[in-house]
């Protein structure tokens, strides 16, 4: 069963008949009608179908449920419609479209857009997005992009993860929850964070408790990724 | 005792702010342009920032007794938006010349990249060009790397040290920094940064030569009432009214008035209130009848 399927069944099974209807609708017209009309539905779509937990538990197995673990309905039906655009657009187009929906977006839809743009097509044309949209001060902003995602382990380069991985360590973020860390982890960001030890520990202030992935970079040093 | 706050973010505030910190003996504060906390995606919404900073907040603290000044500059941030930078950098000669404009800030760096990098030195071109001081901000992340970073660009850049502030110090950054002829400015933050105690602590270990404290208030968790409160914990453990009143007013003016719009005698008397004064049509006051005079 493709990505599509799981989405699309999940959605149904959690949603109203009325926003069952409006959701096939909605991804007609993603496929086949204009900009503007896929994006109101962009943003509707939280009206639409609501922003209870998307349940993928019932999944095929091989499916990786942990990526979906804070995924909403908007979200699957978000992700959906970019998803439909691009069995018919060609791809110049459906990145222009794409970056319409997160610049224009609200936080929630700017939330739904990072959720689902390790799932678009040639998702590493989307990386200065993604490496702007971690510089928020909106934190479940950040951890969208963050957190139970394979966009930084697999697009970022070095440094960026490296201020993704401090930035999650201010926000009291776990390090667990970045997906795909452990192989990324290197002698730069232990430095990093020994030296943010060290300014806590002169601030008098306490070192949070899972720095200690972030100090153990030195021994991953050299490991490919 | 009369006090600058030489960095707070006076829009994100409200008028019972300008009352408390007036109340408080602040009599002039600096306002460096800033993130708004989300990303400005065109170069219109800088030309209406930079305008708000000159104009209504300006008249906004004048009506409370407290003079306003600014900063202009392109946050680092921001200047990982290559288009967004030229834009801005390409606009900001228009402002740097406005009276009122007391150094170009806050420039630095966040996330460490060769874009910000690149912002930070055109902007030192700038300053130079305009002959202004520069006020530093910092980061949040890997920061005692990034004041190194700092240092070492304004250095390479021969830009002299005594027109720098670099600020947002904390114990492990401040000797860098004192270690070169540039200003130390602290933010006194009620969770981050550095606090009140903390400061009174390096006050007495470090003295008072180019030591700056500010609030850094802005639309987080911030106290705009911090210098004064800095005032009473430097006063707890012993250090004398001339040291205090060096830090929280002979350094602060001394830095900002190389500038030549920063006039110290002028602060001495603190600007007549009328509320009756209208910035473009709008009063600050809300139907409230105005005092007889």
């Amino acid at each position: 069963m493709t990505l599509e399927d799981t989405l699309h069944r999940t959605v149904r099974a959690r949603c109203s008949e009325a926003a069952g209807r409006w959701f096939t609708e909605a991804l007609e017209t993603a496929a086949h009608g204009s900009d503007q009309q896929l994006l109101a539905r962009y943003t509707a779509a939280a009206r639409q179908v609501g922003t209870a937990q998307l349940d993928v538990t019932g999944a095929a197995s091989g499916f990786d449920v942990a990526a979906f673990a804070h995924w909403t309905l908007a979200d699957a039906v978000r992700t959906s419609l970019l998803l439909a655009r691009a069995t018919t657009a060609d791809p110049g187009a459906l990145q222009v479209l794409a970056i319409q929906c997160f610049e224009q977006g609200d936080t929630g839809e700017q939330i739904s857009w990072l959720r689902g743009v390790a799932f678009l097509p040639q998702p590493e044309r989307f990386l200065p997005l993604v490496i702007d949209a971690c510089r928020t001060n909106i934190v479940p902003l950040f951890e969208a992009a963050a957190c139970e995602n394979a966009f930084p382990a697999r697009y970022f380069p070095e440094r960026p993860l490296n201020q993704l991985v401090m930035k999650a360590l201010f926000n009291n973020v776990r390090l667990a929850r970045i997906a795909g860390l452990g192989p990324r982890l290197n002698i730069e960001l232990a430095r990093m964070a020994a030296d943010f030890a060290d300014e806590r520990r002169a601030a008098g202030r306490p070192v949070p408790p899972d720095i200690d992935l972030a100090l153990s970079g030195a021994r991953h040093e050299g490991t490919p990724v | 005792m009369k006090m600058i706050d030489p960095h707070v973010h006076m829009t994100s505030r409200t008028t019972d702010d300008y009352v408390a910190m007036a109340a408080a003996g602040i009599v002039a504060l600096v306002e460096p342009a800033f993130w708004l906390g989300q990303p400005r995606t065109t170069v219109g919404s800088f030309v209406d920032y930079f305008n708000s900073l000159l104009g209504w907040e300006r008249f906004r603290a004048s009506q409370f007794g407290v003079r306003h000044f600014c900063t202009i500059g392109l946050n680092p941030k921001e200047a990982n938006n290559p288009k967004l930078a030229d834009d801005v950098l390409a606009l900001l000669p228009r402002f740097l010349v406005k009276d009122g404009v007391v150094a170009i800030g806050e420039v630095g760096f966040d996330d460490q990249t060769e874009a910000e990098a690149d912002v930070f030195r055109r902007q030192l071109d700038l300053a130079r060009e305009f002959d202004l001081p520069v006020l530093v901000h910092t980061p949040h992340r890997d920061k005692k790397q990034g004041t190194i970073r700092s240092i070492e660009l304004i250095q390479a850049a021969k830009f002299p040290e005594e027109l720098v502030l670099i600020d947002h110090n904390n114990e492990e950054t401040l000797p860098l920094v004192l270690n070169t002829g540039c200003w130390a400015g602290h933010s006194i933050y009620p969770n981050t940064k550095m606090d009140e105690q903390r400061m009174a602590a390096l006050v007495k270990k470090y003295g008072t030569s180019r030591m700056i404290v500010n609030s850094a208030a802005d639309w987080g968790i911030s106290d705009p009432l911090k210098v004064p409160k800095t005032t009473d914990a430097m006063r707890s453990i012993g250090i004398p009214e001339e040291a205090i009143h060096q830090v929280v007013w002979d350094n602060p003016a001394a830095f900002f008035a190389r500038s030549g719009r920063f006039d110290v005698a002028d602060l001495n008397e603190p600007p007549a209130i009328d509320r009756s004064l209208k910035y473009e049509s709008n009063s600050v006051l809300r139907g409230e009848q105005l005092q007889t005079r």
